[in-house]
C-alpha cells in the first residue's frame, strides 16, 4: 500500500481578508487526499497581528498544528498561498523540498493601470532560491486574477521553469443559500475593509449610492467618517459596525465598486452577497469572474440598472438565481474534483 | 498650479513641502500648499516661509500634483488627496527615497488607489544616492548669485551656531573677535532662544539671525562661505541651505563634531571645530584655493543632481516665461506710524527733495499715512496696521510681508523711517537682496531703543540720523561707516504770509478775528488732550477777538463737546504749518517734525510734551527749547499752567518776546537735501 500523500502548506495565517476564508475552506477539503500539514511564515507583512479566527478555527476543527517558521517544509505537494505576504522581505527563511509546489496568487500581479501589484519578481525568486521540486507552477484563482499572471509572466524573464496551471485555483464558495426578498427595493448597501483600495473616487461613490436609493448603506467606511464625509442619503458605518447578517436583511442590492487602480483577485464579498440572496453590481471586469451572476456596468448606469430590478420584479429574481447559479461552479465538490487530479498526477509522477 | 504634498502629515511633511515649493517658485512655477495643512506648532518664523504659497484649495480644480516624501504615505494624507479635486488629465508625480521596489510599488499603489489614475515616481534612491543628513524630501536647488563674492577684499561667511556650541564660554568673545576683521562680513545663525541673547550682546555689523528667521535660500544668497558647527543644525533646513549653497557656486565647510556633512558624498570642506581658528582656515587655507575647490565642487555629479532643473525634466515641468513687463527699478519709502505722522511726514519731506532718477519713488505705509503721502503726490501701498481682533500678534506682518515681497524685486531699494525693524520689511530686504537705508533719528526715550531693537541694523547698508536742532539731544546709537548724520528735517511752508492767511480764514469762516491760537495736540491717538482742548477753548472764549482752531489731520476725531465753543473752530487740514505761521500763539505737542517746524519757522509756542512709551523723548526734546528762551513748555497734567501761560502769550507779549529769540539764534541747517542726496546715490555702501 502506497503512503498517503504528503500535502504541506505554506502560508502566514495571519491575513485578515478573503485569503484566510479561502484557504479555511481549502484545508477542509484538502485533509480528505493526503497527511496535511501547515507551515506557518511569519512574514514581515503581518508583523504584530494574530491569526486570523477563521483560520484558527479550521486547525481545530481539523486538528492541526501548525509549524511556525521550520527551518526545512518537505512534502510531495507544496501549496503556497498568497505569494504577497513575503513581499516586504528578501528572504523566506525555510528550504522547501518537494515533487510540486503550487504557488496560489491571490493578489494580482498587476493592477488594471497596468502597474505591478506588488514586487512579484523578488517574491518569487524567494521562492524560487528557497525550493527544490520538479514542477514550480503558479496558480491563479479568477480569470482576472489570471490575465495578471499571464501579462506578468510573458514579461518577464528569469522565471521560465515557472508554469502557469490552466485551471482557475478558485475560491470554495459553499455557502448557505438565502431566497431572494419578495419585494425588492432600491436599497443599496457594500461592504469591505476600510483600506483606500476596496473604494472608489467620491464622485464615482455620488453616482452608485445616489439619492434616488431608499437606501444607501455604506459598512467599512471608516475613512470617510474621518474625513468627515457626509452625504445625507448616505448610511456611513465603520468597519464590522453590524453583522453581516443584519446587513443582508437591509439591503436588495450590492453596489460594489473598488478604486480604479485596484482590483479584488477573486471577488469573495460578491459570493457571499450572491449567497444571500442579492442582486450584485460591480464593474465589468471584476464581474466577468462569475459569468452572469453579477451584472457588470458603469458606476453611472447603477440607477437604471436598479431600478429596472426593482420595477420587475421577476428581472430581480432571475438575477438572484443567475447569482446563486453561478456559486455552483466554486463549489467543494468541485474543488475536489480539481484536487483530485492534482494529487492523481503528482502520484503518478511518484509512480513514474 | 502646482499643488505640492508631503508623505509625511506632521511638521517635517510641511516642511518638506515648503522646501520644494520654494525651490519651483524661484524658478517662476506657481507651486501652492493647500493652506489646511499648515501646523498648528508652526513656529513664526516659519509661518512668514511658508505665506507664500498658501492657498485655499476648497474646490479648485488640480492639474498638477508634486508628492515628495513619498517613502511614507500617511493615512491622513491619502484622506485627504482623496478629496482633492484633480482634473481627469492632471500630472501627478511622487518623489521619495524608496528602501526597496516594494516601498515604491506600495506607495504607487496608495496614491493610485485615492486618486483613481496612476502616478509617475521618482526615487531619490537612485537620482540623489548619499544625500545630505537630515534631508527630508528631495534636496534640490536653483542656483543664485550670492552677495560678497569677494570684491573689495570682503567675504561673507554665514556661520550656523547649534545651542550646544553656544555653550562653549570662547565661542562668544570669538564671535565679538570677527566681527572687526576688516575681511570677514559674518551672520551667525542660531537657534531661537539663543538668538534672543545673543542679539543683547549689543554687535555692531554682525547680523545675528534665528535658524527660522530666513528662508534657506536666503541664507544660501549671503553665504559665499557656509559654515556648519554645532551638532544641532543638522535638519533639512540645513542640507536645504548647503545645497543651495553649493549649486550657487558657494563653499560649505563642515566643522561638526561628527563631520555629519563632510561625510556624505557632497563636495563639503572639514573645517576646524573651533570657532577660533575659523579666521584663519577661511584666509589662509580655503581662500587661496578657492579656485580649485569651486572647479572640483562644480565637476562634482553630487551638484550636478541637486539643480532642480533636473526634476524639472523629468517632470516635464517647463520654467514659464515672464510675461510682465520689466518695470523701472523702485526706491518705496516705508514709514511706520507712531502716535502721529511724524516718520511718514519726514520720509516725503525727503522724498520730495529727490530728483527723478533711476528709481520710481513710492510708499507703503499703514492706513493712517496714507492721506497726507497720496497728497504729496507719491503713490502708497497700504499696510496692515496691529489688531486686537487678529488671531495671532503678527498677522498683520504676515499680509506686509506678503504685499512687500510682491511690490518688490531684486534690484530695488527700501528706506525704512521707524523705530523697530518688522520680521516683514527684514526678510524682504533679505530674500529680495534690496539696497536698505534706516532712517532713525537720534532721540528716543530712555530704554526704548535696546541693543535687541538694534540687531537688525546689519541688514541696512546704511542709516541716516536726521539730527535733533539742539546737540544734546543726539544720542548716537551705533557707530560706523554707515552712519550718516544729517541736519533736522523740516518741512517748508507755502510761502504764504500771516496776513494772507488771515484773510483767508476771515472770508472762508466769515467772521473777524484780531487774535489767533492754534492748537495740535493730534486727534488723539497717543494720549486724551481733551482736558487740555477743553481748557484753552474756555479761556479763548472769553476773549471777544480771537479765533482758536484745532488743527487736526482729515480722519482724526477730537471729542465732539469742543464742537460746541463759539469762538474754537476744530478744523481738518493738510496745510497745519501755513495755519500756525499765521498764528499768535502755537499750543502743539513736541514731536521730531512739529517741534522742528516750531523752531525753524520762528512761531511762539506752548509745547505740551506727549510721553506715550512708543513715542521719542518729547518732554526732554520740548525743554531744551524752552530752557533756551525759545518757547515754553507746560506738563499735560499742569492745566493751571498752561492756562496762564497762554494769557502771557495773548496779553503779556510773551509771543514777540520768543519770535525775537528764535530770530536770533543760529540753528543747523535743515538735512533734507543731504538725506535725499544719500537715498540719490548710486552706491549706498
Amino acid at each position: 500500500m502506497r503512503a498517503p500523500l504528503r500535502i504541506a502548506y505554506v502560508l502566514d495565517p495571519r491575513f485578515p481578508g478573503g485569503t484566510s476564508s479561502a484557504v479555511a475552506a481549502e484545508l477542509k477539503v484538502a485533509v480528505r487526499f493526503g497527511r496535511v500539514t501547515v507551515h506557518a511564515v511569519e512574514s514581515r507583512m503581518f508583523r504584530g497581528r494574530t491569526v486570523a479566527p477563521v483560520l484558527d478555527d479550521a486547525f481545530d476543527d481539523l486538528g492541526i498544528e501548525p509549524v511556525w517558521d521550520a527551518p526545512v517544509i518537505s512534502a510531495d505537494i507544496v501549496l503556497l498561498h498568497n505569494p504577497a505576504f513575503l513581499k516586504f522581505q528578501t528572504t523566506l527563511p525555510a528550504r522547501i523540498v518537494c515533487r510540486h509546489i503550487y504557488v496560489i496568487a491571490h493578489e494580482n500581479f498587476k493592477r488594471p493601470g497596468g502597474e505591478e501589484g506588488f514586487d512579484v519578481a523578488t517574491t518569487l525568486a524567494q521562492i524560487d532560491r528557497s525550493t527544490l521540486a520538479l514542477e514550480k507552477v503558479i496558480a491563479p484563482i479568477s480569470r482576472v486574477n489570471r490575465d495578471t499572471v499571464d501579462n506578468w509572466i510573458a514579461r518577464r524573464s528569469g522565471f521560465e521553469t515557472w508554469s502557469v496551471l490552466p485551471d482557475d485555483w478558485f475560491n470554495i464558495c459553499s455557502f448557505s443559500l438565502n431566497p431572494p426578498t419578495a419585494a425588492p427595493a432600491d436599497r443599496r448597501g457594500r461592504y469591505s475593509r476600510p483600506g483606500f483600495e476596496k473604494f472608489p473616487p467620491l464622485d464615482a461613490m455620488e453616482q452608485m449610492f445616489s439619492p434616488q436609493a431608499e437606501r444607501n448603506l455604506i459598512l467599512g467606511s471608516d475613512s470617510l467618517i474621518a474625513r468627515g464625509v457626509v452625504r445625507p442619503h448616505w448610511t456611513l458605518m465603520p468597519y464590522r459596525g453590524i453583522e453581516l447578517e443584519r446587513f443582508y436583511e437591509m439591503v436588495d442590492f450590492l453596489v460594489y465598486y473598488t478604486s480604479p487602480a485596484w482590483r479584488e483577485g477573486f471577488g469573495r464579498v460578491l459570493a457571499e452577497c450572491m449567497a444571500a440572496g442579492l442582486v450584485v453590481i460591480t464593474d465589468p471586469g471584476t464581474a466577468s469572474s462569475f459569468g452572469r451572476g453579477a451584472i457588470g456596468v458603469r458606476p453611472e448606469e447603477v440607477d437604471a440598472v436598479v431600478a429596472r430590478h426593482v420595477e420587475r420584479r421577476e428581472l430581480y429574481l432571475r438575477q438572484v438565481q443567475a447569482g446563486q447559479e453561478a456559486l455552483a461552479s466554486f463549489s467543494a465538490e468541485r474543488f475536489a474534483r480539481r484536487f483530485d487530479e492534482i494529487c492523481a498526477r503528482a502520484q503518478r509522477k511518484i509512480a513514474s | 498650479m502646482i499643488l505640492i504634498e508631503a508623505g509625511d502629515a506632521g511638521q517635517r511633511g510641511f516642511e518638506a513641502k515648503l522646501l520644494f515649493a520654494a525651490q519651483l517658485a524661484a524658478r517662476g512655477h506657481d507651486a501652492v500648499i493647500d493652506e489646511r495643512t499648515l501646523p498648528p506648532d508652526f513656529d513664526r518664523g516659519s509661518r512668514y516661509e511658508a505665506a507664500p504659497y498658501l492657498r485655499d484649495l476648497s474646490g479648485a480644480p488640480m492639474h498638477q500634483l508634486v508628492i515628495v516624501g513619498a517613502e511614507a504615505m500617511a493615512d491622513t494624507v491619502l484622506g485627504r488627496l482623496r478629496q482633492t479635486g484633480l482634473v481627469p488629465d492632471a500630472s501627478v508625480w511622487l518623489i521619495g527615497r524608496f528602501e526597496s521596489r516594494q516601498a515604491l510599488i506600495s506607495a504607487q499603489s496608495k496614491v493610485a488607489y485615492v486618486i483613481g489614475r496612476e502616478p509617475q515616481v521618482i526615487d531619490l534612491a537612485v537620482l540623489q544616492p548619499n544625500d545630505l543628513p537630515g534631508a527630508n524630501g528631495p534636496v534640490v536647488a536653483v542656483g543664485r548669485p550670492q552677495d560678497g563674492d569677494g570684491a573689495g577684499g570682503t567675504e561673507s561667511l554665514v556661520v550656523f551656531l547649534g545651542t550646544e556650541t553656544l555653550e562653549d564660554p570662547t565661542v562668544e568673545p570669538t564671535l565679538m573677535a570677527l566681527e572687526h576683521l576688516p575681511d570677514l562680513r559674518l551672520t551667525v545663525v542660531v537657534p531661537g532662544r539663543a538668538r534672543d541673547h545673543l542679539k543683547a550682546l549689543r554687535f555692531g555689523s554682525l547680523r545675528v539671525v534665528g535658524l527660522s528667521d530666513l528662508t534657506p535660500a536666503a541664507f544660501a544668497q549671503l553665504a559665499r562661505f557656509a559654515v556648519i558647527y554645532g551638532a544641532e543644525p543638522t535638519g533639512s533646513r540645513i542640507a536645504a541651505m548647503a545645497a543651495d549653497v553649493i549649486v550657487s557656486g558657494g563653499i560649505v565647510i563642515d566643522c561638526t563634531k561628527d563631520a555629519t556633512l563632510a561625510g556624505s558624498s557632497a563636495p563639503v570642506l572639514r573645517g576646524p571645530q573651533h570657532l577660533a581658528a575659523l579666521a584663519n582656515y577661511v584666509r589662509h587655507t580655503v581662500v587661496p584655493n578657492r579656485v580649485e575647490i569651486l572647479r572640483q565642487t562644480a565637476r562634482s555629479p553630487w551638484t550636478e543632481a541637486r539643480r532642480v532643473e533636473v526634476l524639472e525634466q523629468l517632470m516635464g515641468l517647463e520654467a514659464p516665461e515672464t510675461t510682465r513687463p520689466a518695470r523701472a527699478g523702485r526706491i518705496l519709502f516705508l514709514p511706520t506710524n507712531g502716535s502721529g505722522l511724524g516718520h511718514a511726514r519726514r520720509s516725503t519731506l525727503i522724498a520730495r527733495e529727490m530728483q527723478p532718477g533711476a528709481h520710481e519713488t513710492v510708499f507703503a505705509a499703514f492706513p493712517s499715512c496714507m492721506p497726507m503721502i497720496r497728497a504729496a503726490g507719491h503713490d502708497c501701498l497700504p499696510l496692515v496696521s496691529k489688531s486686537r481682533v487678529h488671531g495671532a500678534d503678527h498677522a498683520n506682518d504676515l499680509v506686509n510681508y506678503m504685499r512687500l515681497r510682491r511690490a518688490l524685486k531684486e534690484g530695488d531699494r527700501l528706506v525704512f523711517d521707524g523705530g523697530y525693524v518688522f520680521d516683514s520689511i527684514h526678510r524682504t530686504i533679505l530674500e529680495k537682496r534690496l539696497e536698505a537705508t534706516w532712517i532713525r533719528r537720534g532721540l528716543w526715550q530712555a530704554g526704548q531703543i535696546t541693543p535687541a531693537a538694534l540687531h537688525r541694523e546689519g541688514t541696512f547698508a546704511q542709516v541716516i540720523v536726521p539730527e535733533e536742532a539742539f546737540s544734546e539731544l543726539n544720542t548716537d546709537l551705533s557707530f560706523g561707516r554707515h552712519v550718516r548724520k544729517v541736519g533736522p528735517i523740516v518741512g517748508e511752508r507755502t510761502g504764504r504770509d500771516a496776513a494772507a492767511t488771515r484773510s483767508i480764514l476771515r472770508e472762508r469762516l466769515g467772521r473777524e478775528f484780531g487774535e489767533l491760537v492754534v492748537t495740535m495736540l493730534g486727534g488723539g491717538v497717543a494720549a486724551d488732550r481733551t482736558a487740555q482742548m477743553q481748557l484753552l477753548s474756555a479761556l479763548l472764549e472769553r476773549r471777544k477777538d480771537c479765533l482758536h482752531l484745532i488743527l487736526i489731520w482729515p480722519g482724526s476725531t477730537v471729542p465732539p463737546a469742543l464742537y460746541g465753543w463759539k469762538n474754537t473752530l476744530v478744523c481738518q487740514t493738510r496745510n497745519a504749518p501755513d495755519y500756525a505761521a499765521a498764528a499768535d500763539l502755537v499750543v502743539t505737542a513736541a514731536g521730531y517734525n512739529s517741534f522742528h517746524e516750531v523752531l525753524y519757522h520762528g512761531l511762539p509756542a506752548i509745547f505740551v510734551p506727549q510721553m506715550a512709551g512708543f513715542m521719542d523723548d518729547q518732554d526732554r526734546r520740548a525743554r531744551a527749547a524752552s530752557d533756551r528762551g525759545l518757547a515754553v513748555t507746560v506738563a499735560p497734567e499742569d492745566l493751571l499752567l498752561l492756562e496762564r501761560e497762554a494769557t502771557a502769550f495773548l496779553d503779556g507779549g510773551k509771543g514777540t518776546e520768543l519770535r525775537g529769540a528764535l530770530a536770533a539764534t543760529n540753528l543747523p541747517g535743515p538735512g533734507n537735501k543731504a538725506a535725499a542726496a544719500l537715498l540719490a546715490a548710486e552706491d549706498w555702501r
